[in-house]
This record gives structure tokens, sequence and C-alpha cells, in this order.
């Protein structure tokens, strides 16, 4: 099956290019296996852009690794599977694995200092797998390197194909990953903090030109970012990523307005805006460690609405609205902004019930 | 107040240095390699402090009838044998060890002090210090030291200084020394200029805190760490040179005995019948130098994580 | 690159010339605290007249300055640098050039640098590589004790003991086995033959290079383990490149770099051990001419090989230096 029939079938809308289903990843570690993706479900449709949101350690990049098959070797997955065009990678061999990596689904990095290969030109990097997969020639890769860099908006970029990554600036070298990225012409880019490690300005202007790539290729766009401010104006869907958990998945416009879980919330009020003028509020604590995970929510010694229950269960997979999905005994409460009742678990009950799939309402 | 605040701020890195040694300390005794290589460095260096512990005979009481005879066995006349000169081998091994082993302290014990000094001191103060510091470095690092020790003491092969045990060894020491410093220097230049921005020392210069006392205080013990370890091996070294210089006639020289006279003198009689005049002290070297060896190994895994990858 | 190599080639003139004078100071200071110049050049020998003559006007030992210690006697070290800028090394005691010697001799010095150079980079790039694939398991283990058995063993030692226990019976099997004219029989020769040169540094090279391959061992270990760690093969892996490809040009080719560094730094060290291995092997290279002029007390000849030898390593660690640009591009644009 070669791509480009893959493209033709995926390309009707609502059905997605890359499904991952009820995944989880286990880490070996000196203290034992802990859990760093749990239960996470998610679907990327063509021309669509979901953004994956969590603090370093929620499992957002694990969770991409294990689609790209590039786990560390002390990592398992133990559950779930990951549909790229109709078939589950999950069950292929790393060799098969790995073949549809780049061709079909490709990821950019987040520090492409480090993730370009510092003893090989940008030329060769952007067209080794063109060269080494689909035979190439020398000539014609140079020529789709150039094209490639013009792709990204790399000025002259006759001349710095010839060049090293180091003589490249931070943002120009994110350009350069991306254009790795999209070198084999990918149904699906994953894109994990791709500005992290750049200046404000610039991150605007990478942002900008991952979403006009995706939307000029009718790609699937996953962005991984743990800062929600970046998300607005380029994301149609969000998941929001807690402890290896999705704790709320919803487009990406009434997460910002009705949040229905109090982490998104949380989220939402430390991003600095231009009219603000008071302290910023931060969330306190820290994120739990996958090896002592607390019992009940894992949410709960850091939520500003906790509940005995929350201690003690954990939260189904509520659906307050259709089309969405909130981690949250008090789901409905969160979104409607009313503070959840004193104390009760009755409130789970009115929020809706649970759904085994974020997005499987039959009302979307 | 500043006084007091540096002072509390040398304490932080005071402690942080100790934790580094007692935790180095704490995962060497567990490992049974560490302690029986201690054990035999220990031993032999009792037996370099205290060769008469070992052995009551005179290394130099040569009887040339007694010539050649094979070991015999503890608790008999010649326990280890004897060597093609009648000299008692196990006298000649415990009265042998200490030129070795005192050569191999005093060597790596001075270089240690000015490869650590220059090291700091061109770490620290960088521009022309540095730049002279670090083009010695590179000089004396490009002349192989065996060449230059062979030239070197070449010169003096007319020389007779005498036979006390430290005018014996006076000459390889000083050119073993002088081509042994560099390797400390680079290490401590490095980890000086790492140590240099830590915030603690920052704020220790800020604070008004002098020069010397920012880097004896604060500097050095970050830097002394990754030295540690280069040491066993170095000692290793020098003892391993100082066999190849004995056996050259250029270093340790009779009628002074250590190991690497006793390898000389017995290394052609293996095949004579008598390979107990080789291998008893090249049993004693292997032993030093293989304990030593594991010793350095150990300390690095323990003192500088980042090489144990 | 071309104005990185000139640049370079510059500063290893500049560093040719400073080695020099550190040796002349050093030499010159060991003559004068000697107290008596024209017989240091003698060891324990006695010269006759004709040669004290030779030295004392080779070496320009009539200069009074080698009877005041401290004195750096530029005015000889600046005629000596004249000589040496001609192709002038002086004579040994029996009058022989010692370029002529080296010229003589350093075809086998080569011949043996080849054995310890191929030990080196297959057990250091094999072991090496093997230890740092199957990382933690028992075969890197078991490399890892290997290598530090290999580093407790001084060069010096195992070659005596390859040559005063080893070689004897083992060539003498070899002559029963494979009959008196074959080719083992000379591999385990105890000692050199001009007529099998290769054969005859064969054996003495690998040990040489198993002396020295501990540090190979232990570097190509480290460095491939930071590069199967490193973002850059996991980007490459994220192309759908196959593991083969990927462990060639983006593992083994970024570890090449601090590998061709260390050759560079340990060839001082193997220069010093193919000295001792020539010397106990008693082959006909430029460290056996030199061990054998430590001991018959010829400190002209000695001079003049150690300040050749010098001078190759200077030229050895230039060629390294550009070879490290060439493989590293970060450096070249510096």
């Amino acid at each position: 099956m070669s791509a480009a029939t893959d493209r033709t079938q995926a390309t009707p809308s609502g059905t997605p290019l890359l499904e991952v289903t009820d995944l989880a990843v286990e880490f070996r570690t000196p203290d034992g296996v802990v859990r760093a993706v749990d239960g996470l479900s998610y679907r990327v449709e063509a021309g669509r852009t979901l953004a994956i949101v969590g603090e370093s350690g929620s499992g957002k990049s694990v969770s991409s690794l294990a689609v790209m098959g590039l786990l560390p070797d002390t990592a398992r997955v133990t559950r779930g599977s990951v549909r790229l065009g109709g078939t589950d990678l999950l069950t292929l061999s790393r060799k098969e694995h790995r073949a549809r990596c780049g061709d079909q689904v490709a990821m950019v990095f987040q520090d492409a200092l480090a993730a370009l290969n510092p003893v090989h030109t940008v030329g060769y990097q952007l067209t080794e797998a063109l060269r080494a997969r689909r035979g190439l020639s020398r000539g014609d890769a140079r020529k789709r390197a150039v094209e490639l860099l013009d792709l990204v908006k790399v000025p002259n970029a006759k001349a710095r194909v010839k060049e090293y990554p180091h003589q490249f600036s931070g943002g120009m070298r994110q350009r350069v990953m991306i254009a790795t990225a999209l070198a084999m012409d990918p149904d699906v880019l994953i894109a994990d903090e791709p500005t992290t490690a750049l200046d404000v300005t610039v991150q605007a202007q990478v942002l900008r030109l991952l979403a006009e790539i995706q939307a000029e290729r009718h790609m699937g766009l996953v962005l991984i970012t743990h800062d929600l401010g970046v998300v607005a104006g380029v994301a149609d869907d969000v998941t929001v990523m807690y402890a290896g958990r999705a704790v709320e998945q919803a487009p990406v416009v009434p997460v910002y307005t009705t949040p229905a879980h109090p982490y998104t919330r949380a989220l939402l009020r430390s991003i600095p805006s231009a009219a603000g003028t008071g302290r910023l509020p931060v969330i306190p604590g820290r994120p739990p460690s996958p090896a002592a995970m607390p019992a009940g929510c894992p949410f709960h010694p850091r939520c500003d609405a906790v509940r005995d229950v929350c201690r003690t269960d954990v939260p189904p997979r509520a659906t307050p609205a259709p089309g969405r999905m909130s981690a949250c005994h008090f789901a409905s409460d969160i979104m409607a902004g009313r503070e959840p009742a004193p104390e009760a678990g009755v409130t789970a009950s009115a929020s809706g019930g649970s759904v085994p799939e974020p997005k499987g309402d039959p009302d979307d | 107040m500043s006084e007091a605040a540096s002072a509390a701020t040398g304490n932080v890195a005071g402690a942080a240095s100790r934790t580094l040694a007692s935790d180095a300390w704490r995962s060497l005794r567990r490992r049974p390699d560490v302690i029986i290589s201690g054990l035999i460095i220990t031993f032999f260096v009792v037996m370099a402090a205290f060769p008469t512990l070992f052995t009551s005979v005179s290394p130099r009481h040569c009887v040339i009838g007694d010539a050649k005879i094979k070991p015999q066995g503890f608790g008999n006349e010649f326990p280890l044998g004897t060597d093609s000169f009648g000299c008692d081998t196990l006298a000649q091994l415990a009265h042998g060890s200490r030129p070795s082993l005192l050569l191999a302290l005093v060597v790596v014990g001075t270089a240690l002090v000015i490869g650590v000094t220059l090291g700091l001191l061109a770490g620290y103060y960088l521009g022309w210090v540095d730049f002279v510091v670090s083009r010695t470095v590179e000089v004396f690092l490009v002349i192989p030291y065996l060449l230059a020790a062979m030239l070197l003491l070449s010169l003096f092969k007319n020389v007779d200084l005498g036979s006390g045990t430290f005018t014996t060894i006076m000459l390889p020491a000083i050119v073993l020394t002088l081509f042994g410093w560099m390797g400390y220097a680079r290490y401590v230049r490095a980890s000086v200029l790492e140590a240099k921005n830590l915030d603690y020392v920052t704020a220790a210069r800020a604070l008004g805190a002098s020069d010397l006392r920012i880097m004896f205080r604060h500097v050095l013990p970050n830097a002394i760490g990754p030295v540690t370890a280069l040491v066993p091996t170095a000692i290793a070294g020098v003892i391993g040179a100082e066999a190849v210089l004995a056996f050259l006639g250029i270093g340790v020289r009779p009628p002074a005995i250590s190991w690497g006279i006793m390898i000389e003198n017995g290394s052609s009689w293996v095949l004579g019948g008598y390979p107990h005049m080789l291998l008893v002290p090249l049993a004693a070297l292997l032993a030093t130098v293989l304990s030593l060896v594991v010793l350095g190994d150990a300390l690095r895994d323990a003192l500088d994580p980042r090489l144990s990858a | 690159m071309g104005r990185y190599v000139l640049r370079r080639v510059a500063q290893a003139v500049g560093m040719l010339f400073l080695v020099m004078f550190v040796l002349h100071l050093l030499t010159t200071l060991a003559i004068q605290l000697n107290g008596n110049p024209a017989l240091a050049f003698f060891g324990d020998k006695i010269p006759s007249p004709a040669q004290v003559a030779a030295v004392e006007q080779r070496f320009g030992l009539d200069d009074p300055c080698y009877d005041q210690p401290g004195n750096p006697c530029l005015g000889p070290f600046v005629e000596r640098l004249g000589q040496y800028a001609q192709g002038d090394l002086g004579t040994n005691l029996r009058g022989r050039e010692v370029t002529d010697i080296v010229a003589s001799a350093a075809p086998n010095t080569l011949r043996l640098f080849v054995m310890v150079t191929i030990t080196w980079l297959v057990l250091g790039m094999v072991l090496g590589s093997v230890a740092a694939r199957w990382r933690g398991s028992p075969s890197d283990h078991g490399i890892r004790l290997t290598s530090v058995l290999i580093d407790a063993l001084p060069v010096f030692v195992l070659l005596l003991v390859y040559k005063e226990v080893v070689t004897v019976p083992l060539s003498g099997w070899a002559k029963e086995t494979f009959g008196e004219d074959s080719w083992p029989p000379y591999w385990f020769k105890p000692s050199f033959d001009p007529e099998h040169p290769w054969a005859t540094v064969a054996v003495p090279g690998i040990l040489l290079g198993l002396a020295g391959s501990a540090a190979f061992i232990r570097l190509v270990r480290a460095s491939q383990l930071d590069s199967y760690g490193g973002d850059h093969v996991r980007t490459a892996r994220s192309k759908g490149l196959n593991e083969g490809r990927v462990v060639v040009h983006h593992v083994v080719r970024n570890s090449s770099i601090p590998v061709v560094t260390a050759v560079g730094l340990t060839f001082a060290e193997a220069l010093s051990g193919a000295v001792i291995t020539e010397g106990i092997m008693n082959i006909y290279g430029m460290g056996g001419v030199l061990w054998d002029a430590v001991q018959s007390s010829d400190v002209g000849l000695v001079l003049g090989i150690v300040t050749i030898l010098t001078a190759v390593t200077v030229l050895v660690m230039i060629v390294v230096d550009i070879a490290y640009a060439a493989l590293d591009p970060r450096i070249r644009y510096e």
C-alpha cells in the first residue's frame, strides 16, 4: 500500500489519519515499573491540528515516541493501538513500523541543535531518507533539498544546503528540522515542542509556518506543547494531559471559554495576558512522580476544587457536553463555572456518565 | 557580615564535597575488588616502610656459593630462593619495594602539587597565566616522557650520587615529575573553569571573598574529585616506568635494589631453569600495579559520575 | 578548511621550535649539572681523545656557558637549529650519520606502528562497539574487566615475559608443527630478523597494540553510548532509516571524532611503548637504536633520535588535528 493510496483513502473528512486508542506505556526504572502514559486516546484528521498540552513528565512526549516506535529500551507499550492509515502500528515488527515513519508520519523534535547531526550538511540530512529509501540520485537530492529549504522559507536556500546545522540560527535550524520531517511527504506531522527553545518572536514565526504548511498540504498535525498560550491560534482540538492521562479533550474554543477540568482552568489562569496587571496565579505543588501516583484523581493534591471523592475514586471520563471529555468528578460544575457541591459524590452522576471514547458521542 | 556570609557559602561547598566523598567511600567499601586491592597495596606499603618485618637477612649479604637456589618455601633458609649472585630473593624483594614505591609516591605527589597549582592559577586567572601554562602543558605533552627520561638520565650515567635510598631515586624522580604533571594541570584547569561560574562561587566573589579564599574553599574542592581518580593509575605508571629505566641501567642503579633491577637480573635466567628470579619480583610488581589500576577504576566510577556512563 | 590547515601548520612550526627549545634547555641543564660537559656524552664509557674532541666540536661544548649552571646557552642552540635545518643531526660514536641510521631503521618502526594501529582499531572498534551496543550485558562487563586487566599490564612486563618465557617453546612448537622454513616459526622468533621484517615484527606489534588498546575500548564505548542516546540518532530513526544505516552514518561516524583525537594523544605514549618493544625484542627500528644507544652510553645518538622522534610526534599531532577538522565541521569554522 503506497503513501498515495493511503492519502486518498484518508482524506474524506471525519476519517482519522492517526488514531491512538487506550495507549499505555510503562518504564522500567530502578524504583520499579512506572506508568508514563495511561489510557491515552486521540485522533487526528486530515487538515486538522490537535494540540497536546501538559507539563513536562505528563506523558505527552512519551506517547508520541510510542507512535513513532522510538521509545527507549527501558519502555514498553502495554496496552492500546496506534492506527495509521488503517494499520495498527503496534502490531507491526520494529522494522515495518520504522518503515512507516518518515513516510506516513514524521516528527519534528524540540531541540533542533541536538536533533540534527552536527557532522553532516543540512542538505545531506534533508534528503538522507529520500536517497536511502527512494533511491534519489545525488543531483535530484540536491534539487529537492533546495526546494525543501525554500518551502520552510530559509533565505538563500541554494547556498545554505551546503552548510552545517551549527551555522544556522535557532529559528532557522528549527525550520530545517521541519523541512527534514516534510521530506518524505508525511500524512501526519508530530511536532514535539517545536518552539520551546526559541525567542518569543521567532516562536510565532515558526508556529505560523507550521500552520501554513499544514493547511497547504492538508496534513494532520499533532502539536505537543506545555504552553496553552501558543495553542489558541493554531489548534483545532486540544488534549490536556496530566500525569500520563488525558484530563480534558475538546475543540479549541470551548476549552478556552469554558474549561471543564480544574487543571485546564488553572493552566488558563496562568497564561500572562496583555491586559493583566495583578500577580499571575500559579498552580501550587508539583506534578506527581509516576512512581508515587496519589490515590483517586491524580490532580487532587493540587486541585482548588477538591472534594473527598477525589481522594479515593479515579474520576471516570465524563462527557459534560457533546464532543467534549473531562476526567473530573465535577466536570459539569467546572464547565458551568460553579463550585462543586461541598461534599457529594452525587454530582458525578449528573455529569453525563462515562464514555470509553473521547469523541465517540453519538451527538457529535 | 560579608565574612559570615561567605563562610556560610563555604560550608555549603564543603558539605557538597563531603557528601560526594562519603558517597564514594560508601560505594567503594562495598566492592570486594576494592577491598582486596586495598589490602594488597597496604601489604606492600608496609613492606616498603618496614622491610625487616619480612626478612631478617640483609639484601647485600650475598654468598656466591648459595647462588641460584630454587625457592625452598617459608621456614627454610631461602624461602624464595636466591639470585645468580647468591643474594636472598625475599630479602631483595622486601628491601627493593622501598625505592620502587617511594619513587612512585614522590613523583606523583610532587607532580600533583605542581599540576594542581598551575591548573588552578591558569583556570582562575586566565589571560597570560593561562596562555603560558597551556603552552607549557602542550610542549611537555608532545615530548614522550620515556624518551626525555632516556636522554636526560643518560647524561648523568657517569655521575655517582651515592647509595642512600633518596639519592638513588632522586634523578629518576626529577625527570619523571618533570614529565608527569600535565594531566593534573589540564583536569584542574577544566574543572576550575566549570566551577568558577557556579552560583555560590559568584556569590562568594560578590561578597568580597579574596581570590585565595575562593580558590581553596570553593573552586578546588570541586576540582579535586576527578584528579583523585587519576592518582592510583599514575602511581602504577611510575612503578612500571621505574622497571623500564632500571632495566636500561639509568634508573635506580645497583648496588641499590629495586623491583626493576631484580626483573632485569632475573629475566635472563628463566629458560635456564630458574624462573623464580623473574617471577618473584614480577608477581610483586603486577600485584601492586593491578591493585592500583583496579582502585583507580573504582575511584573514577565513584568520584566522576560522568565517566561511568 | 584551507585556512584552517595553514593556521595549524603555522602553529605546528611554533610548537616544534618551543619543543626543541625545551629539549635544549633540559639537555643543557643536565650537561651543566653533570659537571663535565664532554664526558657527559659518554656515560659510563671511557672515550678516546678523538671521540671527546668530536663531541666537543659537534655540540660546541667549549662554549663557556656549559660551565655556568642556569645559563640557557642560546648561542649553541641557534647553531644547533642551523644544523638541524640542514638535515645534520650529528653522528654516533663510530662516526655514522644519525640521519643515515634513522633512514635504515625507520621502515621497521613503521611496520611496528602499522601492526599497533591495526590492533588498536580492531580491538577498540570491535570490543568498544560490542560493549556499547549491548550495554550492561555480560559481554559488556567482560570487556570492561579485560580492559582493566590490560591496563594493569605494563608493556615492558608483557614483552619481557613474552620474550623470556613464551617465545622459545612456542617457536620450537611451530618449527615442529609447520617445518623449519615455514612462516609460523618466524612469528614467534624471540628477536628481529632483517630477512623477515614483517613476520618478526607482527607479534611484538600486536602485543604493544594490545597494551594500549584498553583506553581505546573505553573511549569507543563511551562515545558510542553518547551517540546512541543522542537526539540526532533518534531523528535519524524517525526518518525511517534502517538500523544499519543509522549505526554507520550517525553512531559510528559521530563517535569517530573523539577516537581520532585519542589516536593523536596516545601517539606519544605509543612511541614510548615502541622504544621498549623494539629494545626488548631487538627490532632494528628507531626505538631499538635508541635503546641500544642508551645502554651503550652513546648520548650523541640518543639526542639525535629523541629530537627526530619528538619532531615526528609534533607532525602526527598536526595530522590528527587536520583529520579532526575534516571529521567535525564545528571545528573547521571556528
